[in-house]
């Protein structure tokens, strides 16, 4: 086994756990943790394809995984503030109890 | 690769014009505005945004079509002309819509809000490059979560926002993992370059997958079933003007990046149109996700009772419609496909300002507190019909040619007997459904009277008015004369 194929590998089943922890936990702040993984298996999918690919030369691989980094940041920032928005009208986070909106 | 940082300057004016008027509009009203009150505070940031959106639509104007730039990260042909200066347009509309609405508090933070995310949808819109793409998606989408929960005294607005964030976000690392791996089988980010290596080694399970992970994306930012549940959410709980940002502008730039991405980027894996069934092609894919829009979106717009959800389950319905453009764009270019988003935008986003006004005088939740209308302001019900009928498609208001020329489009493809022609007939039979729940709009609107005996008149500030009156006057010009706009292309 090559070691590019360990890395899609690693970041597959990282992607699928941070699938499943998005979608089966109740807790916000788990979910976004759960949907950062799954950021970060990509991350690691574009690592690895930049080492293993044909010219590492041209850095584009590593440079996108630096902005998705920052986006990252920026996402969770979004979201905590959010997750504090509910907070302060249901005092609590769980998903389960934002129902205010259905139909 | 040509990298000129002056000609990169000169394209992106209008977007260093929208950012800078951004922190100019948070700078104005941290200097003056701290002891006015909340109404001349939103006064002045909405004029300031007002002036910063015309000053980037001159620029763009100005800038040109110059094709691509910046190695081919950027590309400005027509299609995204066109798209930068509908997006400013829309965000016009909103501003116009927020001038009406509830006020909030922090004015000038939303309004800088909105200018963030135009920037966002005006780079979607010339974004020819797998980072540049996801960047500016990403600065759009951010925007819009905060825009959605933005209003803190309410429940709803918070709950709206972190619904439309969780799946945005989850969506987001969908479309993530299927950039990788289709960096991971050319070797390249920019699209023209992509296309040249995609050309060369064709369909196989790698592609295949970063193809339904793309397909996922656009399918939450298209609000195309099943990947539409949060748009009834944010649409019911989000403030109104954020609501019509979201439906309007954020659909127009979120449809030219795939479309641009799935034809020029991913064509050699469209796959055989017309045998859309036989998987081939990400074809396969946006017919399906056409089909299932127009059914949910149609059949469950039937049994709402609150407006807002009622217009959120149309604009899945129209998603559907669009992606049937997505499917023909290749056969009459992208030009019918904007026009198409372009006059939907308007529509949703004046009734969306109705509805902020009437949320101001008094609550606008059941389709039932429309009651009356007629009498309380002529003015709100009659843009209103011009709004309803253009969505339902009646002619010859603006939604009507849009949707005939996809059906034609799509009957050109493979005839009647083809699952093209049998997914058109879908579109058309749901077409006629959707006429009863429109109508039914119309009819509490227009028709039925007001609950008490005397109905009170409402008063429409003169800001909101004009907009509405200007979107209605787009409405019915486009409608009349579509070669105003696809001559254009």
């Amino acid at each position: 086994m090559t070691p590019l194929h360990l890395c899609l590998l690693i970041s597959t089943a990282l992607f699928c756990i941070g699938l499943f922890g998005a979608l089966a936990r109740s807790n916000t702040i788990l979910v976004l943790l759960g949907i950062e993984l799954m950021l970060n298996a990509a991350n690691i999918n574009f690592i690895a394809f930049w080492r293993y690919g044909p010219n590492p030369a041209a850095a584009n691989g590593m440079i996108f995984v630096l902005f998705s980094i920052a986006v990252a940041a920026a996402e969770a920032a979004v979201g905590l503030a959010l997750i504090i928005a509910v907070y302060r009208h249901q005092k609590n986070i769980r998903l389960q109890e934002a129902t205010v909106l259905k139909g | 690769m040509n990298t000129s940082y002056a000609q990169l300057a000169h394209a992106l004016q209008p977007e260093i014009i929208l950012a800078d008027g951004a922190v100019l509009v948070i700078a104005f009203d941290l200097i003056f505005g701290r002891h006015r009150p909340l109404a001349t505070r939103l006064a002045a940031s909405l004029a300031l945004g007002a002036l910063t959106l015309v000053a980037a639509f001159i620029a763009s104007v100005f800038v040109g079509p110059i094709g691509g730039f910046y190695g081919e990260s950027f590309v400005l042909d027509s299609f995204a002309l066109a798209t930068r200066g509908g997006v400013i347009v829309l965000a016009l509309l909103t501003l116009g819509v927020a001038a009406g609405a509830k006020v909030m508090r922090n004015p000038a933070e939303y309004v800088a809000l909105i200018l963030f995310a135009t920037t966002g949808f005006t780079l979607m819109a010339a974004a020819n490059h797998l980072l540049i793409a996801f960047a500016s998606l990403e600065l759009a989408s951010l925007s819009l979560y905060l825009l959605a929960g933005f209003d803190k005294d309410r429940r709803e607005s918070a709950e709206a926002g972190l619904k439309y964030f969780l799946l945005g976000a989850l969506a987001t690392a969908f479309l993530l993992f299927g950039f990788s791996l289709i960096y991971g089988m050319t070797g390249e980010l920019a699209l023209p370059r992509i296309a040249a290596v995609l050309a060369q080694c064709g369909m196989s399970p790698l592609p295949a997958l970063a193809l339904v992970m793309v397909m996922v994306a656009f399918g939450f930012k298209a609000a195309a079933a099943p990947f539409h549940l949060w748009a009834p959410d944010a649409y019911e709980g989000a403030p109104t003007p954020s609501a019509a940002l979201i439906a309007s502008a954020s659909k127009l730039a979120g449809f030219t990046l795939f479309t641009r991405l799935l034809w020029p980027g991913l064509g050699a894996l469209a796959g055989d149109s017309s045998h859309a069934l036989n998987p081939g092609g990400w074809i396969t894919i946006v017919v399906l996700l056409a089909g299932a829009s127009l059914l949910i979106g149609n059949l469950a717009a039937l049994a709402q009772t609150n407006l807002r959800r009622l217009l959120a389950y149309s604009a899945i319905a129209h998603a559907g419609v669009m992606m049937l453009g997505v499917v023909t764009a290749s056969l009459a270019g992208p030009g019918p496909l904007f026009y198409y988003l372009f006059t939907y935008g308007i529509a949703t986003a004046g009734a969306f300002g109705v509805i902020a006004v009437l949320e101001r005088n008094g609550g606008c939740q059941k389709i039932t507190d429309l009651a009356g209308l007629s009498r309380r302001s002529p003015l709100l019900a009659g843009t209103l019909a011009i709004f309803i009928l253009s969505l339902a498609g009646i002619p010859p208001l603006a939604g009507f040619f849009g949707k005939f020329t996809f059906f034609a489009l799509m009957l050109r493809i493979g005839g009647i007997a083809s699952p093209t022609g049998a997914l058109t007939l879908l579109a058309i039979a749901l077409s006629a459904v959707s006429l009863y729940y429109y109508l039914v709009v119309l009819k509490q609107a227009l028709v039925e009277p007001f609950a008490s005996e005397k109905p009170t008149r409402i008063h429409v500030p003169a800001a909101t008015a004009l907009t509405l009156l200007a979107a209605t006057a787009l409405i019915i010009g486009l409608g009349l004369c579509p070669s105003l706009l696809l001559t254009f292309f």
